[in-house]
């Protein structure tokens, strides 16, 4: 049977690399899991719900929309990897040709 | 006087009586974390000179508050203003947060002293603390076998006597397992009643904080403290904070609780089974009505979490790109990929097992089948409860199949999954449920029973555990 999951594609959007070892013993993992899991599609609800759950009991709180104190600049880059003039650097976003 | 021995209650009296200084206790429980650790592992970070010194510090202040010199241990995914917060997990390796949990913050305000921060499964994704990225934790009632997970260094320590008591996180059992593993009392509040600032988000809308202690009553007080709404965490709830103590002397005597039939418990450990009918005995002779009911949604609730948490972690931890905080990759490289071998390198296979799986789940036509199926599951469980406990005041089950197992045992992921399968549903539907000690295996393994309550009932909870803890007994047995 053809595994439900494109390893690549998925590594892709989740912005990761496996080794060919992790590889190796990931995707046979994670298709078990997905097996494993799909056993929901046997559970046939006459209502369905929302598509949207909050587990708090309570009309979520709204705040006034007011501004407030936050963390200072050098608190805010303090664990910054790279960082020049009060900035976080990062690697060239716009690639040249 | 040992004071590493002592619960919280009894050394709070003690300081407050001036009959010992706080010095006195950070000190005994440092020389005692010198003594264990090198067996049990529980600490990534032991905060020995801070720690004296907010010690000599309250022992100076005229009213220095309810906790005022009590050292307690901080799981390593909650946040400790200037202390380092790891996740155990390399890509958090240096990262010294700038502010402090509420409930960290909360404790201290209290007088509490942050004594450590614990180790965990990184990122809280796991059920035996082997997944740290750093080390492992051991079971202090015995070090061949895990002290379950993710809390395992929290609970280890307090079990051990490293600290009175500590802060846990529980996203689907986190607190209670661990709790269960090494014989000592674990709470996860009601969703909303602890707030969620500064716990770093693994899942969000099941993650809690949740307290460790050694006894019912101490568990009661640490949740006093740290419970309550909160203006940083709009998913906290306003409601009043009982006085959870006082709660514990009331009479019980008209409550009913239901509890799982043989169905249910098919495939779990037999020690376990004995030890949760003679809990059932025990509530019975209480005066608890006790009444068998079946859960048919239950059977999906692994599954169904197994879809929505890592679903979750997979957009939670999609911040950890190098850019901001956090480890970065040293290469010269593009942007893109930046992120891709500072992530790549900075997560566990046990993270990037999670993080594939939910991005899977949330992906263009699998959607609908896997999260929005297990979002409407996740409902039809909670109409379930709803209903239960329309008839019911508590639902009792143990608190995992099995005492602790072996270092290395489960090494297949799926069979790890199922060490959550009565903890859960709780996290699923935001219920309070708790965790105490109800006896020993034969070969001396603490064994948990469970307590689940409705949304904001926990003085119920601890009024009904600290009854069973007393019937119980279980602070007689002692660790070798």
């Amino acid at each position: 049977m053809k595994p439900p999951i494109d390893i690549n594609y998925v590594c892709a959007l989740a912005r990761l690399e496996l080794s060919a070892e992790e590889r190796t013993i990931l995707a046979p993992q994670m298709v078990k899991i997905i097996e494993w899991v799909g056993q929901l599609s046997n559970l046939r609800l006459n209502d369905p719900g929302s598509e949207v759950f909050c587990p708090l009991p309570l009309p979520l709180p709204f705040r006034e929309d007011e501004t407030r104190g936050s963390l200072s600049v050098e608190e805010a880059l303090a664990n910054s990897p790279e960082k020049n003039c009060g900035f976080i650097k990062v690697p060239r976003v716009i690639e040249e040709k | 006087m040992n004071l590493t021995s002592l619960g919280l209650a009894e050394l709070r009296s003690l300081i407050h009586k001036k009959e010992v200084k706080a010095e006195e206790v950070i000190q005994a429980h440092l020389k005692r974390i010198d003594d264990r650790e090198k067996d049990i592992s529980a600490f990534l970070t032991v905060c020995g000179e801070q720690a004296l010194a907010r010690a000599r510090e309250i022992d100076r202040k005229k009213d220095p508050g309810k906790l005022a010199g009590l050292p307690i241990a901080i799981k390593d995914n909650i946040v400790t203003g200037q202390i380092r917060t790891t996740c155990a997990s390399k890509i958090l390796g240096n990262y010294v947060p700038p502010y402090s949990a509420t409930a960290v913050t909360k404790l201290e305000a209290e007088g509490a002293i942050v004594i450590g921060k614990t180790n965990l499964d990184e990122f809280g994704m796991g059920s035996s603390t082997e997944k740290s990225a750093f080390f492992l934790t051991k079971n202090p009632w015995d070090t061949s076998r895990v002290p379950g997970g993710s809390s395992g260094g929290s609970a280890a320590a307090v079990a051990s006597g490293e600290a009175v008591a500590g802060l846990g996180s529980d996203t689907g059992g986190s607190v209670r397992q661990p709790a269960a593993f090494c014989g000592v009392v674990g709470l996860k509040p009601t969703y909303g009643r602890v707030s969620r600032y500064g716990l770093v988000a693994y899942a969000s809308s099941l993650d809690q904080i949740g307290p460790l202690a050694r006894s019912v009553e101490d568990c009661a007080l640490l949740t006093q403290v740290i419970a309550g709404g909160d203006p940083l965490d709009s998913t906290s709830a306003s409601e009043p904070v009982p006085d959870y103590a006082r709660a514990l002397d009331r009479d019980l005597t008209s409550a009913r609780a239901a509890f799982l039939g043989d169905k249910a418990m098919e495939g779990i450990d037999p020690e376990v089974k004995q030890a949760y009918v003679r809990g059932l005995h025990a509530l019975s002779d209480l005066g608890i009505e006790l009444v068998e009911r079946d859960f048919p949604a239950w059977k999906y609730a692994l599954a169904c979490y197994y879809i929505i948490a890592p679903s979750e972690a997979s957009s939670n931890l999609a911040r950890y790109d190098g850019v901001r905080y956090g480890a970065r990759d040293p290469g010269q490289g593009s942007l893109k990929e930046m992120y891709l071998n500072t992530r790549t390198a900075g997560f566990g296979e046990e993270v990037k097992r999670r993080i594939l799986l939910g991005t899977f789940a949330l992906s263009s036509g699998y959607y609908d089948a896997y999260y929005a199926k297990a979002t409407q599951t996740r409902q039809f469980i909670c109409r379930e409860l709803a209903q239960a406990f329309r008839e019911v005041d508590f639902i009792i089950t143990p608190t995992t199949p099995e005492p602790a197992f072996k270092i290395g045992a489960k090494e297949d992921p799926i069979t790890m999954y199922l060490s959550d399968v009565f903890t859960v549903t709780a996290n699923l539907a935001g219920i309070p449920a708790l965790s105490l000690p109800i006896g020993l295996s034969q070969t001396g393994l603490p064994l948990g029973l469970q307590v689940m309550g409705n949304h904001f009932r926990e003085a119920d909870i601890f009024q009904l555990a600290f009854l069973l803890e007393k019937k119980v007994q279980f602070e007689n047995n002692k660790i070798n």
